[in-house]
């Protein structure tokens, strides 16, 4: 009888995993219309959220229109990108984060550890500080253009460094990534110095934020990032293996070094493509992974879905917050990350009193 | 059937040999233990088979197919590997770790389904972990996890199963529970189990074949009790053990004496010992240590002083057991007198069949080798011959002997015999 009772148990949680993502979204889309109605022109809740459901194909025959159109181009020219593009950050950041820190078998990894940022950093502030490609893009696209170049080939030049043969030690990834990112940490101080009236403007680029976000960025963002995660999704099981160690995946019929590469190459482009339209956000992709850990287990099937909705949550709730605490001004959205994260981070850290991978 | 071959297998870890040459085959249904000292090349030998750790020559076959050349998740299904240990550190279920060994038969995106279940589940009653299948693995204790990850290797169905010392760290109760259940395995389920073992008398109770690694090559493979030999034991982990066979188990028992320490001798005085029964042995061990360079007869095989000897690697003329000397052992021992400076005679009793050893010594005598004899018990109480030894013993006590109370004396007189040379 009672094995009966184990079985049933286990096959309830593939019900238990869609509730959970059915919750999750519904949360991630009351978050969009609390960002969209608050700001300086105060839209009602309900009706920003019907703006934004208006704009869904299909679903706009059901809703009635009863709003201003001063109303719909406030949300949907100004706020949605912005809030688009904080969801595809959030939804990058959080599943490159448990990715890396599954491959790494390391608690410690986030989207940045293979110096992605820094690499992007730099990037943007040379684009910013030398004017490069200003004259044939314009500053809202070379910047991100430049740091995606950076960040891209900072990965390559790591890999490089870190494979041995046929094969990429983690160990040696690890490494590399610190000296590389440090060195471009160094040539990001550089520009720096050298930047004069621009430096506000690589200082802010670098605390990371939403305030250029356009919806052309989305056009090219949205389907890397949806891609990346298709293909994140389809190593899950993998990726569950994996944290027993290469050597026990290898003999479980896992590709490891397969699954590590093209893992650790999606990652790497999908934070390129988050960084390079949002500067660096911090803390997301390293307590986005652990908290949902916490909440929903350690199985890849259930984290990796419901690590992208959370992270998209917070993020567009933390860049409310960046838009509106002092406001007319705007901070930088990496700060709110940061800020409200750490003491999240440090209370969970306390209540479970373990981190697991 | 053969499932597994090996054949001609060389590895190297960098620049470095670790296996040379290694061929066999495993057929369904046996039990084969893999014994080797350490760094002999066993968990290399693993990994070679288990598709971790590609031979530079040779070829690995599963089921006549080159594992080199199949995919992994296909080797996956026919070879399951229970590690040595493993980092479990996490906050999976026993149950979802046994259904990780779904994992090669599964196709991506494919979820658990009901005959995966059952599968594990089949696979957790028979390692007798299905009450545990819930419970995450990290609360589980040292035997309870190995069972797990045995249920696990069985989830995949194999037809070999690779274990690393899978009863090491565990305790006496459960290594007995893991050896039974790999048998009743390799019975019921017919599968080819290569186990690597540290304890002999383990691997000679359940094995159906042993196979010792020495440096890298196979130095033997075969049934156990051809095996697992004293001698083929000496030479490939370098110590002295008494095979046995138990007479209620009847199977081999191994139980190791000591280890061969080469002491070389380092004093110039050859001695040679006549004893016999033990009497020789403390003489023996406390000469040995000394440094003097010894050599012993005649004794009878199975005699304790012969066995001390033979541990001790001293060249010794032996006797078949129970049986009296023979002209040719006599005249053998008479030639290693003749090399020898100094000749002991212990407390030994005397009866028809060793009384050559006797005239062995006055024959020493003769010659004018400085002879000693430990008088430690009266000759009368000594003598099974009726008078014709005690007519021989004090015949040499009033030749030109130094006779010692106690052969804790010995060193001494040596010493001054020492000096005097």
């Amino acid at each position: 009888m009672e094995g009966s009772s184990v079985e049933i148990n286990y096959l309830k949680r593939f019900a238990k995993w869609s509730l959970i993502l059915v919750s999750l979204s519904a949360i991630l889309l009351f978050s969009m219309s609390v960002a969209t109605a608050i700001g300086p022109m105060s839209i009602p809740f309900d009706r920003a959220l019907k703006i934004i459901l208006h704009q869904i194909p299909l679903l706009d025959n059901f809703i009635t229109v009863q709003w201003e159109g001063i109303e719909e181009s406030v949300i949907v020219q100004l706020r949605l990108p912005r809030v688009l593009a904080a969801i595809i950050v959030g939804v990058a950041l959080s599943i490159a984060g448990v990715a890396f820190q599954c491959l790494f078998r390391n608690p410690m990894a986030d989207p940045y550890v293979l110096g992605v940022a820094s690499g992007a950093g730099f990037g943007a502030a040379s684009a910013m500080v030398l004017r490069l490609g200003f004259s044939i893009l314009g500053a809202v696209y070379a910047i991100p253009l430049m740091a995606s170049i950076g960040a891209i080939s900072t990965v390559f030049l790591v890999y490089g460094i870190a494979k041995t043969g046929t094969e990429l030690p983690v160990l040696r990834l690890l490494l590399a990534g610190i000296a590389v990112s440090s060195f471009f940490s160094a040539l990001i101080s550089v520009m720096m110095a050298l930047a004069g009236e621009d430096l506000h403007a690589v200082y802010m680029w670098l605390l990371g934020g939403f305030s250029l976000s356009k919806w052309e960025y989305i056009y090219i963002a949205a389907p890397t990032v949806i891609i990346g995660f298709i293909i994140l999704y389809a190593f899950a099981r993998d990726f569950n293996i994996i944290l027993l160690g290469e050597e026990q995946a290898k003999q479980l019929g896992v590709e490891v070094e397969k699954v590590k590469k093209t893992v650790l190459i999606i990652s790497s482009i999908i934070t390129a493509v988050a960084v390079s339209i949002s500067g660096i956000i911090g803390f997301i992709g390293l307590i986005v992974p652990h908290i949902m850990r916490i909440l929903v287990g350690p199985d890849h099937r259930i984290l990796l879905p419901s690590s992208a909705l959370a992270g998209a949550s917070i993020l567009v709730l933390c860049d409310t917050v960046a838009r509106n605490i002092i406001r007319p001004l705007t901070l930088p959205t990496g700060i709110i990350t940061t800020m409200l994260g750490c003491p999240f981070f440090i209370y969970l850290l306390k209540k479970t009193g373990k981190i697991r991978i | 059937m053969v499932v597994l071959k090996v054949c001609g297998v060389d590895c190297y870890y960098g620049s470095v040999k670790v296996l040379e040459g290694v061929s066999f085959s495993v057929n369904s249904g046996e039990l084969v233990g893999l014994l080797g000292p350490n760094g002999s090349g066993k968990t290399t030998l693993l990994r070679a088979i288990s598709r971790t750790l590609k031979p530079k020559v040779g070829t690995v076959l599963l089921n006549e197919a080159d594992i080199f050349s199949m995919k992994s998740s296909d080797v996956a299904k026919n070879l399951a590997v229970v590690p040595q240990s493993s980092n479990l550190e996490f906050d999976f279920t026993a149950l979802d770790l046994v259904l990780m060994g779904r994992h090669p038969h599964m196709r991506r995106f494919e979820r658990e389904d009901q005959t995966d279940l059952e599968i594990a589940k089949e696979a957790m009653m028979l390692t007798n972990t299905w009450h545990l299948a819930e419970k995450p693995i990290n609360e589980l204790s040292g035997g309870e996890r190995q069972l797990v990850m045995i249920a696990r290797a069985l989830a995949q169905k194999p037809k070999v199963l690779l274990l690393d010392e899978p009863t090491s760290h565990l305790d006496i109760n459960n290594q007995i529970g893991i050896m039974d259940l790999l048998k009743k395995i390799c019975v019921e389920k017919g599968i080819a189990t290569l186990a690597v073992f540290h304890d002999f008398n383990l691997a000679a109770r359940y094995c159906d074949l042993a196979m010792l690694l020495h440096k890298g090559k196979i130095f033997a493979i075969g049934k156990v009790d051809e095996i697992l030999t004293e001698e083929n034991i000496r030479k490939v982990f370098n110590v002295e053990v008494m095979v046995r066979r138990h007479s209620t188990t009847n199977s081999l028992y191994i139980v190791p004496i000591s280890q061969l320490q080469e002491i070389k001798p380092s004093k110039n005085l050859k001695i040679h010992i006549i004893c016999g029964g033990g009497t020789g042995s403390p003489l023996i061990k406390l000469l040995y240590r000394n440094g003097y360079y010894i050599t012993a007869g005649v004794l009878n095989l199975l005699d304790s002083d012969y066995e001390e000897c033979r541990t001790l690697g001293i060249p010794t003329i032996s006797e078949a057991p129970f049986s009296p000397i023979t002209k040719e052992n006599h005249e053998r021992n008479l030639s290693m007198i003749d090399q020898a400076d100094i000749v002991i005679l212990s407390n030994v009793c005397f009866g028809n069949g060793n009384l050559k050893n006797l005239d062995a010594v006055l024959y020493a005598v003769e010659k004018g080798k400085k002879v000693i004899v430990v008088d430690e018990t009266p000759i009368q109480q000594r003598d099974f011959t009726k008078g014709k030894a005690e007519e021989l013993y004090t015949k040499l006590k009033n030749g030109s002997t130094i006779i010692v109370k106690n052969c804790y004396d010995v060193p001494s007189v040596l010493k001054i015999l020492e000096n005097e040379k």
